[in-house]
């Protein structure tokens, strides 16, 4: 397994390798042909590159015919107006005197960002600004490739991130998984909902890993826009919808046992399955739909359209009612730890240490930041601890739930011990094998028998008898 | 003590929906809103007039620009240009602002970074004060036409001076 997993690891280092340095030669490689071109023939620089040519005269085309419609009507009241114009790049619509319009930077070129503006101003005598040095209008296009080296950098340090952040999650998942089906003494309702919230990570971040690395960076690709880069597309849109929806049932099902169900001796999984793996079909095939008939952009790729909400909305949607659960739950907690244990301190560190603990597995980090603000730098920290939350979130889930959880910990130091009888009992000495066995015997008292509750309300209990625990837990509150 | 805890917890969804209770608390904000709105309803208006303009009476479609101009790129793959309909418009820009949606902005940012169809970096003269913005007003005194020349398109520089050469001008794109 670990071989296997640094395998993974070395193959992800050589295609981020891979990947990394094309991209940078072709940059370099692309500023020299511009120079070049801009040197020996300085009007005609847009004869090579059809794509950024072809756009500026659709642009201008569509801005033509805006002008001519608008002409009939407008000029009646164009007192102190500035009139439509099409500067070169982008259109304007009149404007009143006095104002400065602001639009997106167009995405002509590749050193201009679309989330800047462009700003132009309409003097207060009804004509557009004159730049002084030149006395010709002018429009402010200088924001737009101000931070784009900055900008370039940050996406490929996300980037970065977002790999070695799901490379790490599917390590650390696949190994819990295998800990979870290896050990059948583990199984149990809790740990299959775990299995599938595990196993839907792994999708997750295996899709993700794939639609960042083979059809975001593959231009040829998207160019080509074959029907197999939509269906990975709406792939990654189901399968990051099931992830969401199996927070939701982990939640759905902490709830029932903790604060709902007092005398559920089982519940039905069907509906988790249900709500799990079949619930995001509908909005992904929404979303597919919709997309095909208004907005069928290339391989579905842009994120600048409000489609996207389709998926998104049920995933908001679902990590509210998780909010809720969790606080439903920490409530109860501590009404029932306030029965038991008397001092105070001890217990609200329980309460947020449980709180803390399955923020992660519920995904309610998401729903605390919920929106993305406006500022450049702003919006910048904001992405970054949003794609760390999001990327490591996976990571984070298996080792809270299987590294760090008691009954994996003592199934794995009891399998441990049988081992070491079985093979080291001619190396060891007799004592040794002794106190082993004599470990081996408590732990499999401890482990017997599934708890059914969260493992971690019964260490924030204090004591080890989960079934002890699981009774004061489900007394009525 | 257990309503302070209570009241701690609660905070946090408080803040979730702390956005629509401002808006009904603060005059302010309301006033932003309903300004907001207007612009959002005149915008939506005007759009939907140019909608139904452009599909009675337009002289040529993007279709159909793009279709003359294709053979004209000197790149082999055929390109099509990015959908969108009215780039000019967008003073927000459409999209997805939740914090999940942040995977598909960074793919999206990705794709654009890395797009080698597009030239590298933006000419630099016309960015500065010489640069663009010096054409015209409403009427241009010289407008750039595409006329077949030498069996290629070439823009075509020619004086107008009225609302006729324009129309001249775009029936004249039409044919080309």
């Amino acid at each position: 397994m670990t071989d296997w997993s640094m395998d993974v690891i070395g193959w992800r280092w050589i295609m981020a390798l891979v990947l990394c340095t094309p991209n940078e030669v072709f940059v370099e490689a692309s500023l020299e042909v511009n120079n070049t071109q801009q040197q020996q023939y300085p009007i005609n620089v847009y004869s090579d590159l059809g794509l950024t040519r072809n756009k500026i005269i659709t642009a201008q085309f569509e801005c033509y015919q805006k002008i001519m419609k608008g002409d009939g009507p407008k000029s009646q009241d164009s007192g102190s107006m500035c009139n439509s114009t099409w500067d070169g790049w982008l259109c304007w619509e009149d404007t009143n005197a006095g104002l400065i319009v602001e639009q997106h930077c167009p995405d002509y070129f590749q050193d201009f960002d679309p989330s800047e503006m462009v700003a132009k101003i309409c003097t207060d005598s009804g004509s557009w600004f004159l730049h002084p040095d030149s006395n010709r209008t002018w429009t402010n296009y200088t924001r737009c490739n101000a931070h784009t080296k900055e900008g370039r950098m940050t996406a490929m340090n996300l980037l970065y991130l977002a790999l070695i952040g799901h490379g790490l999650s599917v390590t650390s998942l696949l190994i819990s998984l295998g800990i979870f089906f290896y050990f059948k003494s583990l199984s149990c309702q809790r740990i299959t909902l775990h299995k599938n919230l595990f196993f839907s990570f792994v999708l997750n971040s295996m899709i993700t890993i794939i639609s960042l690395t083979a059809v975001a960076n593959n231009q040829e690709l998207v160019q080509r826009n074959p029907t197999s880069c939509k269906v990975s597309q709406f792939i990654h849109l189901y399968l990051f919808g099931c992830n969401y929806f199996w927070m939701l049932c982990e939640g759905i099902y902490l709830h029932t046992l903790i604060v709902v169900a007092v005398f559920a001796e089982k519940q039905h999984l069907m509906w988790y399955y249900l709500l799990g793996w079949g619930f995001p079909l509908i909005p992904a095939c929404i979303h597919a739909i919709a997309r095909s008939y208004y907005y069928n952009d290339n391989c579905w790729i842009s994120s600048n359209t409000s489609l996207l909400y389709i998926i998104h909305g049920p995933i908001c949607a679902a990590l509210l009612v998780n909010l809720f659960f969790l606080l439903n739950i920490v409530r109860v907690l501590i009404t029932k730890l306030k029965v038991t244990h008397q001092a105070e301190s001890s217990l609200y560190m329980k309460a947020v240490r449980a709180t803390l603990i399955l923020i992660p597995l519920l995904g309610i980090q998401f729903v605390l930041l919920p929106y993305k603000p406006e500022g450049r730098v702003s919006s910048e920290i904001y992405d970054y601890i949003m794609h760390i939350l999001m990327h490591y979130q996976g990571l984070l889930v298996a080792t809270i739930f299987c590294f760090f959880n008691g009954e994996v910990q003592g199934v794995l130091r009891r399998n441990w011990n049988q081992h070491r009888i079985q093979f080291g009992s001619g190396l060891g000495s007799h004592q040794d094998a002794m106190r082993s066995a004599s470990y081996t015997a408590s732990s499999i008292t401890e482990v017997q028998g599934c708890y059914s509750i969260d493992s971690h309300s019964e260490h924030m209990n204090g004591t080890k008898d989960g079934t002890k625990d699981g009774a004061t837990l489900r007394r009525p509150s | 003590m257990k309503l302070i805890l209570q009241s701690v917890l609660y905070c946090c969804l408080l803040s979730t929906v702390a956005h629509c209770v401002e808006l009904e608390v603060n005059p302010e904000l309301k006033k932003r809103l309903s300004v907001w709105m207007e612009s959002r309803l005149r915008r939506h208006l005007n759009s939907m007039s140019a909608e139904r303009v452009s599909e009675s009476e337009q002289f040529v479609t993007p279709e159909e620009i793009r279709d003359t101009l294709i053979p004209h790129s000197s790149n082999g793959i055929s390109i099509r240009t990015k959908r969108s309909k009215n780039p000019v418009n967008q003073s927000r820009r459409p999209g997805c602002s939740l914090g999940t949606c942040t995977v598909h902005d960074l793919a999206h940012r990705l794709h654009q970074l890395n797009n080698k169809f597009k030239i590298g970096s933006a000419p630099i003269d016309k960015i500065s004060p010489q640069g663009y913005g010096r054409r015209r007003r409403s009427v241009p005194a010289r407008r750039v036409t595409l006329g077949l020349a030498q069996g290629r398109l070439r823009p075509v520089w020619s004086n107008t001076v009225s609302q006729v050469h324009k129309l001249e001008a775009l029936l004249l794109l039409t044919r080309t």
